[in-house]
């Protein structure tokens, strides 16, 4: 049973990007196109794992997070954030919101499954 | 998955598109006074997308450039630099050089000359935004546009590329290692995942199944903090574990796995007599340099410090704000409240490949050259009972909607003009104010991807030899300011898009000397001032002292002319000396189907465009009067108006007598109403257009040909081509909508 992994970003391609990668390493892949959709899909599709862009409309990154962690269902849910932005502030507020782990864009397929394989048991 | 990955590259460039339409959208509002939030988190946004793909796929050049470019927008966004007019200004530069980026990134071509206008932003970002704009820098004009974009796929990581601009400060373990031995000693390893490795989904365990894929062994457990049951906390962790890690595995690869690791964890790698205990700030900022991040550490528990205590302080304080540090939600960054208004409602919509649409709409065509064949070949009575006429409502419905998934608003060609003014006002001196009009119209995406070039020549030709230094344009009593006025509107079947200068308009006696001269007209001929104005649009023919770089790039009017006539449309120019010039473009709305009436002259099948008929006369003897030998009028409730016999034109007459035959009137764009003589007319017929451009040359007054119900050809008239004064230079005569 291979893990299901949720993706959410506003870039078509990203998506793509990363579904394409995590798919290529043996993951179940779905996807969202923002924080709104992403939190409807969480509870969809109930992930091993959620990774997340910062940057969206209608509900970013740090918004999701903390959708997502105030479910107690999702208390344990692994969450990666993906992102380009790499202020500190981002960071501690990523953290502050729950996330567990930080990728930054562009990444590199072995070094995103990895990356997945550490949260994800 | 390089394939993939290509398919993925064209839809990453499809959005960078849209996003600098959102970006532009979003200064030029922002340089108009709106400088909501939402506004410039929208311009953020797109050129963030941008920044975030282009490193994906390996566009160094655009990724280094959209990062400065966002960094400044990053600011603005948190108010921290104004959304002054002369920052909104730099912005817009800014926009203009990243456009330039993508398309480079998509042509693979050489990215655009970007150090000026990254020094401004970097002076932007210094300053604060205290700046003042600079004279614009011209942007190169691009070379000869490369019609394919035959890139070569980029690998999707760019090795050792730090776009961050921070060294990596990787703590030095050599200082605490002997030279690496020729069979290196393994390492030992401690780890004591902290309370906080548990929050946030983390698992401990995980870590150290990732050493033990790369061979390493738990050698022991300390459980010594392990408290009764009763006093267990199931969400805290207890136990440090020790693992042997052969020597072979580089440090780094071993720092990796404790990436996620909570900050205040116990991490000892121990080789030989060295021992190093890790805090993870070090280690977040070496990190990064593959690409990954740990999030800043609270300081290290003093009694966790063994042999080499390091200072994780200093580094947290140059990196972060107080105030970030201390408390996040006072940190600045959009409030949620706000972040919730701006939340915009999305149409859903999907991506489909425009060739799907294409091969779509080809069906269509067939079935209804199929619908055609059954309206041919049953009897009226046949038709009701097997319900044909519902099915050619349905018909007609699915080609409509299939028409309108096609169509776009033609604000997608005109959005690339404001910027090209920029441009051309940068390059050439003079101010040019733009006024569109109508670009909600909605055409075709085949006809709006291919009027961009015209549109664009049309525009340069305009800045170039019609508006007037602004010295030339006070002494003739104008306003300093040129002024540019885009249209765009729907005529029956035709969308007319149109290029006004209120400039010089044509010389034309310096015309006419050029087209002389340039053998291009006799030096006795006698032409109209219109003919004369057309001739700007014949092949090889430039009036530019100069050949400037902007309209004299080895590509003239003509190009112009015959790129519109290649989609079926017309160029006409109409130019008032000293009041400036016109150029109108007229298109067919679509390239594939018409509403036609089929017509008859002696045995053969022709069709009328329906958009443009007017009515249908059964003349009385009498009522069409020859005027002179070669033209004829209709008189038609008290007016006259000029007759043709299109059989004549096309050598296929049955030369009837007007009482016999029928005369259409029709609506031109040249020639107001006229009247097209024809035997009779059989019926009303929504036909496929095939072009002839394909297999033979363009005809004048033919338009393309259609397959019939019956498998037998009709051509298609233009009228407008065949009402046009024929006059001396039909040479330049201008053809019609051939698909």
């Amino acid at each position: 049973m291979s893990k299901l992994i949720l993706t959410v970003d506003d870039s078509a391609s990203m998506r793509m990007l990363l579904k394409a990668s995590l798919a290529a390493q043996g993951f179940q892949v779905e996807v969202a196109d923002d924080g709104e959709h992403g939190l409807e899909r969480m509870h969809e599709v109930k992930p091993d794992l959620l990774i997340t862009d910062i940057n969206m409309p209608r509900m970013d990154g740090f918004e999701l997070i903390e959708a997502v962690r105030a479910v107690p269902e999702f208390r344990g849910t692994p969450i990666l954030v993906l992102s380009t932005e790499f202020s500190d502030e981002k960071k501690t507020r990523a953290r502050e919101a729950g996330a567990t782990g930080w990728i930054t864009k562009p990444f590199e397929a072995a070094k995103l499954g990895a990356a997945v394989r550490r949260v994800c048991p | 998955m390089s394939d993939e990955l290509d398919e993925i590259q064209g839809i990453f460039f499809e959005e960078c598109v849209e996003g600098l339409a959102v970006a532009e959208q979003g200064l030029s509002a922002m340089a108009e006074g709106d400088v909501s939030s939402e506004t410039i988190a929208g311009v953020f946004r797109a050129v963030h997308s941008i920044k975030g793909g282009s490193g994906a796929f390996g566009h160094a050049a655009l990724l280094a450039f959209s990062h400065r470019f966002e960094n400044v927008l990053d600011e603005v966004r948190g108010g921290r630099i104004p959304a002054s007019a002369e920052v909104t200004q730099i912005m817009l530069g800014a926009f203009d050089i990243l456009s330039d980026h993508v398309t480079a990134a998509q042509s693979g071509t050489e990215p655009p000359a970007d150090a000026a206008m990254l020094e401004q932003l970097d002076a932007v970002l210094e300053s604060k935004g205290a700046v003042a704009a600079a004279e614009p820098v011209a942007a190169p004009v691009p070379a000869a546009e490369a019609d394919d974009f035959g890139f070569t796929p980029v690998a999707a990581v760019i090795e050792d590329f730090d776009p961050f601009g921070f060294e990596p400060v990787a703590v030095d373990l050599e200082d605490f290692a002997p030279a690496e031995p020729a069979e290196p000693a393994g390492w030992t390893v401690r780890f004591g995942p902290s309370r906080g490795a548990l929050a946030n989904g983390g698992e401990p365990m995980l870590v150290i199944r990732e050493l033990e894929d790369m061979g390493a062994a738990v050698t022991g457990v300390e459980m010594d903090t392990l408290p009764g049951l009763r006093d267990l906390d199931p969400e805290d962790s207890y136990f440090v574990w020790t693992l042997h890690v052969p020597g072979t595995v580089g440090e780094q690869d071993i720092r990796d796995c404790f990436d996620f690791v909570a900050p205040d964890s116990l991490i000892e790698i121990e080789r030989e007599e060295a021992v190093v205990t890790m805090v993870v700030v070090e280690q977040s900022v070496a990190a990064e340099f593959d690409g990954f991040g740990v999030f800043e550490p609270l300081p290290a528990p003093e009694e966790l410090l063994t042999l080499v205590p390091v200072e994780p302080a200093p580094v947290v304080a140059a990196a972060v704000s107080p105030a970030a540090a201390v408390s996040p939600a006072a940190a600045p960054g959009k409030p949620k409240a706000e972040a919730r208004q701006a939340s915009v409602e999305v149409a859903q919509s999907i991506r489909v490949d425009l060739s799907k649409l294409d091969q779509l709409l080809n069906l269509v065509g067939e079935l209804v050259i199929r619908g055609s064949i059954l309206s041919d070949r049953l009897s009226p009575a046949d038709q009701e009972r097997v319900e044909l006429p519902e099915l050619s409502r349905l018909t007609r419905q699915i080609q409509d909607n299939v028409m309108s998934l096609r169509a776009q608003p033609i604000k997608q060609a005109f959005s690339r003009v404001p910027r090209m003014l920029r441009d051309l006002s940068a390059e050439t001196g003079k101010k040019v104010v733009l006024e569109t009009i109508g670009e909600m119209t909605e055409v075709d995406k085949g006809v709006i991807e291919k009027i961009g070039d015209p549109l664009t020549h049309m525009i340069r030709n305009a800045v170039d030899h019609g508006i007037e230094s602004a010295e030339e344009r006070i002494a003739a009593g104008k306003p300093a300011e040129g002024t540019i006025h885009l249209s765009a509107e729907q005529k029956g079947a035709r969308i007319i898009v149109r290029v006004r200068d209120d400039g010089r308009g044509i010389n034309r006696e310096r015309v006419r000397a050029k087209a002389i001269e340039r053998g291009i007209i006799a030096a006795d001929a006698q032409i109209s001032d219109e003919e004369i104005d057309g001739l700007i649009c014949a092949p090889g023919f430039s009036t530019a002292e100069t050949i400037s770089n902007i309209s004299g790039r080895g590509v003239g009017m003509d190009v112009v002319r015959s790129n519109v006539e290649a989609l079926g449309g017309r160029l006409e120019i109409h130019s008032v000396p000293g009041e400036g010039t016109t150029f109108s473009m007229g298109l067919p709305l679509t390239l594939a189907i018409l509403d036609g009436m089929i017509v008859r002259l002696s045995d053969q099948r022709f069709v009328l465009p329906l958009a443009n008929v007017v009515e249908t006369v059964q003349p009385e003897p009498g009522q069409v009067q020859a005027t002179s030998p070669t033209s004829e009028v209709i008189e038609l409730r008290g007016q006259y108006l000029p007759v043709r016999r299109v059989g004549e034109m096309f050598g296929v007459g049955s030369n009837r007598p007007p009482e016999e035959s029928l005369v259409i009137i029709v609506e031109s764009e040249t020639a107001g109403n006229v009247g097209l003589m024809v035997d009779t007319i059989d019926n009303r017929r929504e036909v496929v257009i095939k072009s002839l451009e394909d297999n033979l040359h363009p005809i004048r007054g033919l338009g393309g040909a259609t397959i019939l119900g019956d498998g037998s050809i009709a051509l298609i008239l233009d009228i407008d081509a065949l009402v046009a004064p024929t006059g001396g230079s039909s040479k330049y005569a201008l053809k019609g909508m051939a698909a």
